[in-house]
């Protein structure tokens, strides 16, 4: 499903604190974020993701309060200008914990909640509806309960009933931290799925090194409210230096190939998965497969 | 497990009456309650809906509950007004004598003031009874539906359901942060004297509210991203209709009250 | 090994939750030697919370026994057994109430009915192990997450007992907060403690316990050291866990380049390749001339 509307996210000097705070939870933020992307967000509790993730709907600061400057323009929709209604339809969020963010009694009345507030007809809705469940891997659920559900099924569900929204962007705000491993594989192949065969342009705040570097174009870095780098998964894992600054977990077979570099040995490329290392390490000592 | 307001799945004729029936027979059952004086019609009340909850095949193990939960109050209600309610009919003698000025007549336990706490008990127990036996019989979306169609705002139906849905989570809660509490060798609740009791409520309730403050912040933040609210003209997928069996209970219902108020009023 | 040389004894061990008649645990047996490090993986429902909640006295055993530091969990109360094992809940919010980390730590004891210099003296060690030090005063409610996860520990490290149980400590948590709060367990551990985690995060396990016992449908799957449990990745998918992906690594290389078929760290298999890599000339790299000489690479 491709969207008409230019999903761009501009973020133009932004700064950004809490009410009654004197710290700033974003500081002179300035990026750009193109259609079809799926950008991760790295960085420390604290550090602003999930502060980020919730301007980029509006909630920060129409429903948090506090003072923003700067702006930031979705889908060409000022966030601060656009009602939160206008600029949920550009833009879906999942959060952090999947008890709070469902709250009704089957996983139809769930995906259908958004629908529902902005008054798309009955048909339309169940139409989204069942779309929006087949694409998270939910079809046949409808009449679950959501409590019932797996840790993985319900982030899914949370993205599903975003997704009813028909938003051109999708920011998931930490959505694996509270899941096992299975969960984390289910929710990060869903949002893949939706960047590739939708087009979804995907904000992803996480700590998952492994999973950002096996489906992500693009990282960005926030440390204490600011954007400290950004780049291609490869350029950020490798950069010894902004990972002894900013504590984020690069993969394993990264953290390796740093650890040899330590110690005056390079692979040839560095390696973010676990075929490239194997290659690596394979070309560095043994026989050329 | 499942709270005293918790939806339990069921098929009896109570549980598919629309949910505006049901609602309006709870307004009238409680204002009933709220008027009546007489002993004997509090007593058909309270037994109505006894008839009713076991009908609907609701277990008589959570009535029993409902009932052992408000033990304390009734044993204080009735303390209470045997001993103060301006009776005079005396059943045990004042420890001091009534000529004795201003504390004369302490003590004095009266069969007028017995009689009133037994009213006063049959009133909480029916008002305590009617409420469940309308969220267990309905599940909440469609509790939610019958208060919208009725002309209530969907905000403040919201907000009503919403309450309803934190109960049984609030319980949960309350639950595992007894659990942790008695990691730390908190055993006042079981075997601390009352005033002990009172003063180590913090450790239960604090957490609970903070909790419940959090739930309450990223609740919002979901329902916002998700337009709750945008528009007046809200749109339901599901809808509800209203049927004979429906409009015969409402006149049972009216009926009934109608019946209840003037007995109240003729059998003095 | 003998009884008293045992923290925990579960013997038999059989939960079922009622209403539903649940099964969650299906005939466990687990021994855990003093001063053990161990971690406890499996998946979702496996049983792995039903069995920390057993160990503490909060479940009693449908049928089975669990005898902890020599005491039966069915014939002593919680209050007791948490003098005896430390049980740090996977949600620190649901216990905070105090108005400062002080107070919170100082519960415990207090309710242990210990003299208040005791106390004092719990609550300054607590602090100092879990470096809280600059927090004192505050709410802790209002702390960071990771700090609010560390008074949890140091409230339950007050009530100075000599077995730790971890549920899921580094959920949520980034990757600082994840390390403080391991290095705590393996302070502990150091200090003579035994220490059990639960967890679903292998890196840690691998790189902090000495024994894994695996979870999968209310019974014990594998039990062994860690090494010996990582190097069985068809047994874990059983019970959808994976090793960590340095581990993952070093079983995929092959073997004749001599380098350990088990790592559970990065360092572990770094330093054999970073010795390799130093004998072997610059040029001779590029074509790929294999290296002749031995290596033992059992775990």
């Amino acid at each position: 499903m491709t969207h008409p509307s230019e999903p761009t996210i501009i973020v133009d000097d932004v700064s950004y604190r809490y009410p009654r705070t004197k710290r700033y939870a974003l500081r002179h933020l300035d990026l750009t974020i193109h259609r079809g992307e799926f950008v991760a967000v790295l960085g420390e509790n604290g550090a602003g993701k999930s502060t980020f993730c919730q301007a980029l709907n509006g909630v920060v600061p129409q429903s948090r309060g506090g003072r923003m400057r700067g702006r930031i323009v979705v889908g060409g929709l000022d966030t601060q200008q656009a009602t939160v209604a206008e600029l949920a339809q550009k833009v879906g969020i999942v959060l952090e914990d999947p008890e709070t963010q469902l709250f009704t009694t089957s996983a139809l009345s769930e995906v259908a909640f958004g629908p529902e507030n902005l008054g798309v007809d009955p048909e339309e809705i169940l139409r989204r509806a069942r779309w929006a469940l087949k694409a998270v891997g939910l079809a046949g659920y409808e009449d679950h309960a959501p409590t019932a559900l797996s840790g993985g099924q319900k982030q899914r569900l949370a993205i599903a009933a975003a997704l009813a929204m028909h938003p051109a962007v999708l920011v998931l705000d930490e959505a694996t931290s509270q899941l096992d491993p299975m969960g984390t594989v289910e929710v990060f192949s869903v949002v893949r799925e939706l960047n590739g065969q939708y087009g979804l342009t995907i904000v992803m705040a996480t700590n998952k090194g492994e999973q950002v570097a096996q489906f992500c174009d693009r990282v960005l870095v926030l440390h204490d409210g600011e954007l400290v780098a950004q780049g291609t998964p490869r350029e950020i894992f490798a950069d010894a230096e902004l990972l002894g600054r900013v504590m984020i977990r690069a993969p394993q077979v990264s953290q390796l190939a740093t650890y040899l570099e330590g110690r005056d040995t390079s692979l040839a490329d560095f390696p973010i998965t676990l075929d490239e290392a194997r290659q690596g390490i394979v070309q560095l000592i043994g026989e050329a497969y | 497990m499942s709270t005293l307001v918790q939806y339990i799945p069921g098929q009896t004729a109570f549980h598919r009456l629309d949910p505006r029936a049901k609602i309006i027979f709870m307004l009238l059952v409680t204002g009933v309650v709220f008027i009546v004086q007489n002993l004997w019609v509090a007593g058909a009340l309270l037994l109505t809906l006894i008839l009713i909850w076991s009908l609907a095949g609701l277990p008589m193990s959570m009535l029993k509950g409902l009932g052992k939960a408000m033990v304390g109050i009734i044993a204080f209600l009735f303390v209470v007004q045997a001993l103060l309610y301006p009776g005079e009919t005396a059943l045990i003698r004042p420890i001091i004598p009534s000529r004795v000025p201003l504390i004369g007549g302490v003590g004095k336990v009266t069969l007028e003031g017995i009689l009133f706490a037994l009213l006063l008990s049959l009133r909480l127990l029916a008002t305590v009874i009617v409420l469940p036996l309308v969220t267990i019989t309905t599940p909440v979306h469609l509790f939610l539906l019958g208060l919208v169609r009725m002309g209530l705002p969907y905000r403040w139906a919201y907000t009503t359901t919403t309450a309803l849905n934190l109960i049984p989570i609030l319980q949960a809660e309350a639950n595992v942060i007894a659990d942790a509490q008695r990691l730390r060798a908190f055993q006042v609740f079981e075997k601390g004297s009352f005033l002990e009791k009172l003063r180590a409520y913090p450790a239960l309730v604090t957490p609970l509210v903070i909790g419940a403050m959090r739930r309450a912040q990223l609740m919002a933040v979901a329902m916002d991203s998700r337009a709750f609210g945008a528009t007046r003209d809200r749109t339901y997928i599901q809808d509800i209709r209203m049927r004979a069996g429906d409009w015969a209970f409402i006149g049972f219902s009216v009926l009934y009250a109608a019946l209840a108020a003037t007995l109240n009023y003729l059998i003095v | 090994m003998k009884d008293n040389d045992l923290a925990i004894v579960v013997e038999d061990l059989e939960y079922v939750y009622e209403p539903h008649s649940l099964q969650a645990i299906r005939g466990i047996n687990l021994a855990v030697g003093r001063g053990e490090f161990v971690g406890i993986v499996g998946h979702n429902g496996a049983g792995k919370t039903t069995l920390l909640k057993n160990l503490v006295g909060l479940l009693l055993p449908t049928s089975g026994r669990v005898i902890v530091d020599g005491l039966d969990t069915r014939q002593t109360t919680v209050a007791e057994l948490a003098t005896r094992v430390g049980y740090v809940m996977q949600n620190p919010d649901q216990q905070l109430f105090a108005q400062t980390v002080e107070e919170e730590i100082a519960f415990g004891p207090r309710n242990l009915g210990l003299a208040e210099g005791e106390v004092k003296g719990r609550v300054q060690a607590a602090i100092a192990l879990t470096g809280l030090d600059a927090f004192r005063q505050e709410f802790p409610p209002a702390l960071a997450k990771g700090d609010r996860a560390k008074v949890v520990i140091g409230s339950v490290l007050a009530m100075r007992p000599d077995i730790f149980v971890f549920d899921e400590p580094t959920t949520g948590q980034d990757y600082r907060g994840c390390h403080q709060i391991m290095q705590i367990a393996h302070r502990l551990h150091r200090q003579g403690h035994t220490v059990l985690v639960v967890t679903h995060d292998v890196a840690l396990v691998a790189e902090y316990t000495g024994r894994t016992v695996v979870l999968c449908q209310g019974e014990v799957l594998l039990d062994d050291t860690t090494a010996a449990v990582f190097a069985q990745p068809d047994m874990l998918r059983r019970t959808h866990v994976t090793p960590p992906q340095i581990t993952q690594l070093a079983q995929a290389l092959p073997r004749e380049l001599g380098l350990p078929a088990c790592a559970l760290t990065v360092e572990q298999l770094g330093q054999p390749i970073a010795e390799r890599a130093r004998h072997i000339a610059p040029k001779q790299q590029r074509a790929g001339l294999l290296w002749e000489g031995s290596y033992s690479s059992d775990c």
